[in-house]
């Protein structure tokens, strides 16, 4: 056990740190053409794709240096990269299971923002059950035609191609049928219209697709392949973002302890409140063991251990206590944590919320409720740490008996 | 950047394992409960012979020199076994004596220590079970040859059977530790039977006790820093035990819901009983990094080891409560019998608890760094 960096990695992050110090965008990114301009500065300082192979691009770098440069970048509430489903899945996707020409033809694209992309996976009846999905991708002959409809597509509203998951065979059981697709989203058979959250943001869309047409080309694997790619293309990002994570709550404990020390209750500051104090305490506390962990978690990527259904572990962990800390951060509040405008100075401070996002506190805390959510729920992910971690008995399940 | 056991680590691990699951079975444990001593000679003179009784002492005292990381994995395989006996607070004061001891103090007790030939203790609370050194209210007066204590201590482990009592106390000098053997007058030990039989506290009421100049453990006046370290190092050993015995209860979960049948199939294939399971695995794994993260601090010197330490006990205090209190769910009636040894790890994990401070003081302790 030895949980220094080593020297090379700690000059790494020196050199980092001093990189995202002076270049980190001074006012807020607005248009688009600004965002993929600070994308492409990441692009060319080397924080783009690090983790992809040389000869696609990236620098085959190990989790803990894309942990450190994530990091960096929220200990200065850097903007993030615009394409990081591109960057995190589609572009790993297709270095393992596309076509050479798949390879030449997207991946330099992705790494430099030049189309952005997004996943299609997700359907309004198909969440937890995602393999039960009903969007159908027929062959024509000389092309595929989809129809049906996705939901919870981030990004979708920027983005120029999708990932898609559709079923291409509805006569097998139903994980056997589903195939992998890239979709140019720009075409007249598809329809991207917003979804407002409970937040009152729109971070995701309905994609609706209407005799959308797919080039044969553009098939990922073999018919059939596509719920075997989606379990390893999820898998591809647990750790990297885990350390950046720790810091936005650690960035917003400290904004929530000078909101305690500047808010009064009863005669005295909210920080000189006993009950304040043990509620603090235990975000922290439950701060630092997300830390720990990350550690843990990426200390064992270093040395080639993938997490594979571990990195379940990681998800429940971190969400559930994303709920828990902004539940207590709005006790400690009171009713200011609700307010969205019009807050008095001591509480003026952005919170980095785990979106990436400066936000007010009712923000954050209405956005923990997502993350137990995206990304398989913490019920799936109970289920798969069940079964395939602690190896207990699979349930019996009506769809099982095909 | 590792976060793994190295080599040499592993191996005591599974030594440790080994040992305890040969001479350390429940059996073992519940016949000592009715032992007026509660712990076996034999075991802590193999224990000795194992090099673990020295396992952080400098060489020079028969020691391996070895850290918190080490003495870690021990008591995490002694939480798993619900070992019952002093080692815990033998380590500790030894530490203490190691740190700070002149060399007639150390050349006295240190190889006896290495060697199983003595057991000691440290009484950390007071009467009104402060865990604050600050708080210490029981007071050593100068005498012409040495000191005279008077105070009362409380929750003392394992004092029945130590050989070497060190005792804080407040001097004019500052707080001061004092070694007090069990034979000196106006020493009176009381006993204290609780939930956990495998666990022994005393209440101990010094009434004018009188030591000579060459108890006090260094220098009178210099007790608080020792205090504070040795405080942190028995937060990061209570939390590894309580590691151990909460990855106990887990296991025995597990295993029991995947043979265990209700309405036709095992419990682990309801919903109900395998998410139960996986949030006790998520908090034993949490817990683990928290106690290894912390023991490391320790040993690296790391500026966090303070706060890390206080991490870990308030996070392992709540985690293996709940996990051992969630195996007895799991387990039904069967876990709720005296004859099912879910209860052993269960109560040690209690016993634990509030020793060398609980949740709520290490959170305290959490905040006044952070805030």
């Amino acid at each position: 056990m030895d949980l220094r960096y080593s020297p090379d990695d700690l000059a790494f992050r020196d050199t980092t740190r001093r990189w995202f110090e002076a270049n980190v965008p001074t006012a807020e990114l607005k248009t688009l053409a600004e965002k993929r301009e600070w994308h492409r500065t990441l692009f060319a300082a080397g924080f783009v794709g690090m983790g992809w192979p040389r000869e696609y691009g990236g620098q085959a770098a190990s989790a803990l240096r894309q942990a450190v440069v994530a990091d960096e970048m929220a200990r200065v509430n850097a903007p993030a990269t615009i394409n990081g489903l591109g960057i995190g899945i589609v572009g790993p996707t297709i270095i393992h299971h596309g076509t050479e020409a798949q390879k030449q033809r997207y991946l330099k694209k992705i790494l430099a923002a030049d189309e952005l992309w997004c996943q299609l996976y997700s359907e309004p009846n198909a969440g937890s059950d995602l393999a039960s999905l009903k969007t159908r991708a027929e062959d024509k002959g000389d092309h595929f035609e989809v129809n049906g409809q996705k939901i919870w597509t981030s990004y979708g509203a920027i983005s120029d191609w999708g990932l898609l998951l559709a079923r291409s065979d509805t006569a097998v059981a139903k994980h056997r049928g589903i195939s992998c697709f890239l979709i140019n989203i720009h075409q007249p058979g598809v329809d991207v219209r917003p979804l407002k959250q409970v937040t009152g943001n729109q971070e995701f869309c309905e994609v609706f697709m209407t005799g959308a047409r797919v080039e044969k080309s553009d098939l990922v694997g073999r018919l059939g392949q596509g719920w075997e790619i989606a379990q390893t293309t999820l898998s591809y990002e647990r750790g990297g973002n885990s350390l950046a994570r720790v810091t936005r709550y650690a960035s917003a404990f400290h904004a929530l302890v000078k909101a305690a020390r500047g808010l009064r209750r009863a005669g005295q500051p909210l920080i000189d409140d006993p009950l304040v104090r043990a509620k603090l305490g235990r975000i922290y506390a439950e701060l630092e063991v997300q830390r720990y962990a990350s550690l843990r978690v990426l200390s064992a990527l270093d040395k080639g251990e993938g997490p594979g259904a571990a990195s379940s572990i990681t998800k429940l962990s971190y969400s559930e206590f994303e709920k828990r800390y902004f539940e207590l951060a709005l006790e400690i509040l009171g009713p200011y944590g609700q307010v969205t405008a019009g807050l008095p100075d001591a509480l003026s401070t952005r919170v980095s919320a785990s979106s990436g996002h400066g936000e007010t506190w009712a923000y954050a805390y209405l956005w923990s409720r997502a993350g137990t959510i995206y990304s398989g729920s913490s019920e799936i992910q109970k289920n798969v740490i069940g079964e395939r971690v602690l190896g207990l008995p699979k349930e019996t399940r009506a769809d099982r008996v095909k | 950047m590792d976060f793994a056991f190295d080599a040499d680590q592993q191996l005591l691990k599974n030594a440790a394992r080994s040992f305890l699951d040969e001479r350390c079975t429940s059996a073992v444990v519940r016949g000592l409960w009715d032992d007026p001593r509660g712990e076996s000679e034999a075991m802590w003179k193999d224990m000795a012979q194992l090099g673990w009784l020295g396992l952080s002492l400098p060489e020079t005292y028969g020691g391996s020199a070895l850290g918190m990381v080490e003495t870690a994995i021990l008591l995490d395989e002694m939480g798993r076994a619900a070992y019952p006996g002093p080692y815990l607070p033998t380590v500790l004061a030894a530490h203490a004596i190691a740190a700070a001891g002149t060399a007639a103090q150390k050349n006295r007790w240190l190889p006896a220590i290495a060697t199983g030939g003595a057991r000691a203790t440290i009484a950390l609370a007071d009467a009104d079970l402060s865990w604050d050194p600050a708080a210490t209210t029981t007071r050593a007066e100068k005498t012409g040859a040495g000191w005279r204590l008077s105070g009362v201590k409380q929750f003392v482990a394992w004092a029945h059977v130590a050989d070497a009592l060190l005792v804080p106390a407040r001097t004019p000098d500052g707080l001061t530790l004092f070694i007090v053997e069990p034979a000196a007058g106006g020493l009176a030990l009381k006993p204290l039977t609780s939930i956990d039989l495998g666990t022994r506290w005393t209440s101990i009421t010094l009434d004018g006790v009188t030591v000579g100049a060459d108890a006090v453990l260094g220098a009178p006046g210099t007790a608080e820093l020792l205090l504070g370290d040795l405080l942190r190092r028995g937060a990061v050993a209570a939390a590894a035990e309580m590691l151990g015995a909460a990855r106990r209860c887990l296991d025995m979960s597990v295993g029991y819901a995947k043979v265990r049948e209700q309405f036709g199939q095992p419990i682990g294939s309801f919903q109900a009983i395998r998410h139960k399971c996986a949030e006790m695995l998520v908090s034993v794994e949490n817990s683990h990094a928290a106690v290894y993260y912390a023991a490391w601090a320790l040993d690296a010197k790391a500026d966090d080891a303070a706060l890390a330490a206080s991490v870990a006990k308030s996070y392992v205090s709540e985690a293996a409560r709940h996990v051992c209190g969630e195996a007895i769910q799991v387990h039904g009636g069967i876990g709720f019998t005296w004859e099912y040894d879910l209860h052993l790890y269960m109560k040690r994990a209690k016993a634990l608890e509030p020793m060398y401070g609980d949740a709520d003081w290490h959170r305290e302790l959490i905040l006044r760094r952070v805030a």
